[in-house]
């Protein structure tokens, strides 16, 4: 069994890697990833997942429901660390799995895939909590920079983590970003991975503070420009773990079950078969048993 | 008794983890109190949705509680209004020695828990010339019995579940029926049996002849995030006994009016931040951290719930509840008797 074999296995067991090792692995992976364009081409049969969050147990009973790598070919829209109590383990899963077989997975950068973010949301900490430095946390957001941006899946379904962006038009826009950086405040990298679909006219501010939000009309436009029959997105949670909105223009998957373990939510993933045609796989929460003896019933906060 | 001891002590817990979050939201700036740090022994970082739900229910308990302490009788012709604050299952709140220093010390302000509770804060305060300072000269403390009483303040041990213990700290705080009170109860006749909470509810109503009693709790366990609220604080061990007697609005509010309240309103805490908490406030507060929790945040909102019952002898309360400036009548309900 190659080391590479075995940290995957490792991994599954929920074990992080050593420092020594992640560094190795991400090294590694930056040869591949650079490769990659910034709308990255897929050929169907794939399997779409949308948000992990380090909930690294839901993340296992999605391969459990959606056949393993590479068996099934899989493309993850961004945001696999925070939250969650699992971002290192998850994200170095899916980053050995990425090296290991990197034409059957394809990982694209979500907002949370950025050294702003994770500050304040968990994987900073917890990168810290489990190694007693910040050197894995260094690796891991300097692949960040590396990881693309959107896919586009036989030419007909764009997948992106966020949404549109008002700087775009056509996806050779996309292809001319220099992704290899943190991802900015404005402009069309950060629309990419901040942006939401909204019933509205046109394009409107977000509440997030970043990327806009764009109405059906939007979507319709842009779709029609590039030849796209549907847009693919993740980035919000979903209580049914799937929506289609505009006339199944856009459609928004979830795949972390009871986000943070709080929200009670099913998730989804979309099976692209050959043909494009469209399958939802709704799934719940690993159960408790599944979590493994050590690892710690989830405390949620609440407002007490 | 109806728990046990083990419940109670989650019950109690609840207390050490929400004056964590109050202190994390201090440190970030969202709200001023220079007196939380003296309760939490070991201060974690809260991520930016709790932060801002404490944010949000501390600005609109304030907003009440000032309501409250300017509230007077419209033709002044007699001795001035003694206002009284009697706070159940307070915790380590710290409204108090907040007051004390902006200036604003109620006639009397009674805070009431379990006695493992003020036995705590009875130490913590007695420990801290910052916190002693503010209860006036030559307060009476016991660290054994959980008690402080001085010129203003009260501190005092109680069972919620035991009318006859309320009715203790009725006498032994000298509280006066006949002045105006405020009392307030932040998450917790929600752990209370229904049949338990109501009596309390009621109790207030019979004591006070001009009163506010205002809540602060949980609301909706019937969808999905409610129903796994429900499972995760039974887990912690501290289960919403009252959530599926009390699951709306309306009957937050039918609690107050069929148990002897005048009137009363609620609102869900989603509708209170967008209408209730000052604009210009709610702007500078989301500056301070980036926030990336949306349709989070708005679940979350939606099944926490401030609700009020008003009894208004005098008249005092006109200028008393919630603002109507934007409601449009979906989520604003009011019931007057």
């Amino acid at each position: 069994m190659s080391d590479l074999d075995r940290q995957i296995e490792q991994l599954k067991r929920c074990e992080p890697l050593k420092e020594s090792e992640v560094k190795a692995l991400c090294l590694k992976a930056i040869e591949i990833l650079v490769e990659e364009s910034n709308v990255q081409r897929v050929d169907a049969p794939v399997t779409l997942c949308g948000d992990i969050h380090g909930q690294f147990y839901d993340l296992k009973e999605l391969f459990r429901v959606g056949g393993d790598c590479p068996q099934t070919n899989y493309l993850f829209l961004g945001d696999f660390v925070d939250r969650g109590f699992y971002s290192v383990e998850t994200f170095l899963l899916l980053l050995a799995l990425k090296v290991r077989y990197p034409d059957r997975i394809t990982l694209i950068r979500g907002n949370h895939e950025s050294r702003q973010i994770t500050q304040v949301y968990g994987f900073y900490d917890e990168c810290l909590r489990k190694y007693g430095s910040v050197n894995v946390w260094r690796y891991c957001t300097d692949i960040f920079d590396y990881l693309s941006l959107s896919a586009l899946i036989d030419n007909r379904i764009f997948s992106v983590h966020g949404g549109l962006s008002p700087s775009i038009t056509t996806l050779d826009q996309i292809r001319t970003i220099d992704r290899k950086q943190e991802v900015p405040h404005d402009g069309a990298m950060c629309d990419l991975l901040w942006s939401d679909p909204e019933e509205i006219e046109g394009w409107g501010l977000s509440p997030r503070g970043a990327g806009y939000l764009f109405g059906g009309n939007v979507a319709t436009t842009f779709n029609h420009q590039n030849k796209i029959e549907t847009i693919c997105r993740a980035h919000q949670l979903v209580m049914e773990g799937y929506k289609w909105m505009f006339n199944n223009q856009v459609v928004t998957v979830w795949s972390a079950p009871n986000y943070c373990y709080r929200c009670g939510n099913v998730a989804a993933i979309l099976e692209l078969d050959e043909n494009l045609n469209k399958k939802f796989t709704v799934f719940e929460a690993a159960p408790q048993e599944a979590r493994g003896v050590p690892s710690k019933k989830p405390a949620p906060d609440y407002f007490l | 008794m109806a728990k046990t001891s083990g419940s109670e002590q989650a019950v109690q817990a609840t207390n050490d983890d929400a004056t964590i979050s109050k202190l994390s939201c201090v440190k970030k700036g969202y709200i001023s109190d220079d007196f939380v740090q003296f309760f939490v022994r070991r201060p974690i970082k809260r991520s930016p949705i709790i932060n801002r739900g404490y944010y949000a229910r501390w600005a609109v308990m304030r907003q009440l509680l000032f309501q409250f302490l300017d509230a007077d009788l419209p033709a002044f012709n007699g001795p001035p209004l003694q206002k009284q604050i009697l706070s159940l299952g307070a915790g380590f709140d710290t409204s108090f020695f907040q007051l004390v220093k902006e200036g604003r010390i109620p006639h009397i302000f009674v805070e009431v828990d379990f006695s493992e509770v003020t036995r705590k804060k009875a130490m913590l305060i007695a420990a801290k010339e910052l916190l002693l300072t503010k209860l006036g000269l030559e307060p009476k403390i016991s660290i054994v019995e959980g008690e402080i009483i001085s010129e203003h303040y009260r501190l005092l041990p109680a069972d919620l579940r035991d009318l006859k213990d309320l009715d203790r700290v009725f006498l032994q705080a000298t509280l006066d029926p006949k002045q105006p009170t405020l009392i307030i109860a932040e998450c917790v006749l929600i752990y209370l049996e229904p049949h338990v909470s109501r009596a309390v509810v009621k109790w207030a109503a019979d004591k006070f002849e001009t009163a506010a009693f205002v809540i602060y709790e949980q609301i909706h366990p019937n969808d999905a995030f409610g129903q796994q609220m429900l499972r995760n604080l039974e887990s912690r061990g501290c289960p919403l006994l009252g959530l599926h007697d009390t699951p709306t609005l309306e009957s937050k509010e039918k609690r107050f009016t069929e148990l002897g309240w005048q009137s009363a309103a609620a609102l869900d805490m989603d509708s209170i931040y967008n209408q209730q908490v000052d604009p210009l406030d709610r702007r500078r507060i989301e500056q301070l951290e980036i926030f990336d929790e949306f349709e989070e945040w708005n679940i979350m909102q939606e099944h926490y719930c401030v609700a009020y019952g008003v009894k208004d002898k005098n008249g005092i309360f006109p200028k008393f509840g919630f603002n109507h400036r934007e409601h449009s009548g979906s989520s604003q309900r009011s019931i007057v008797l």
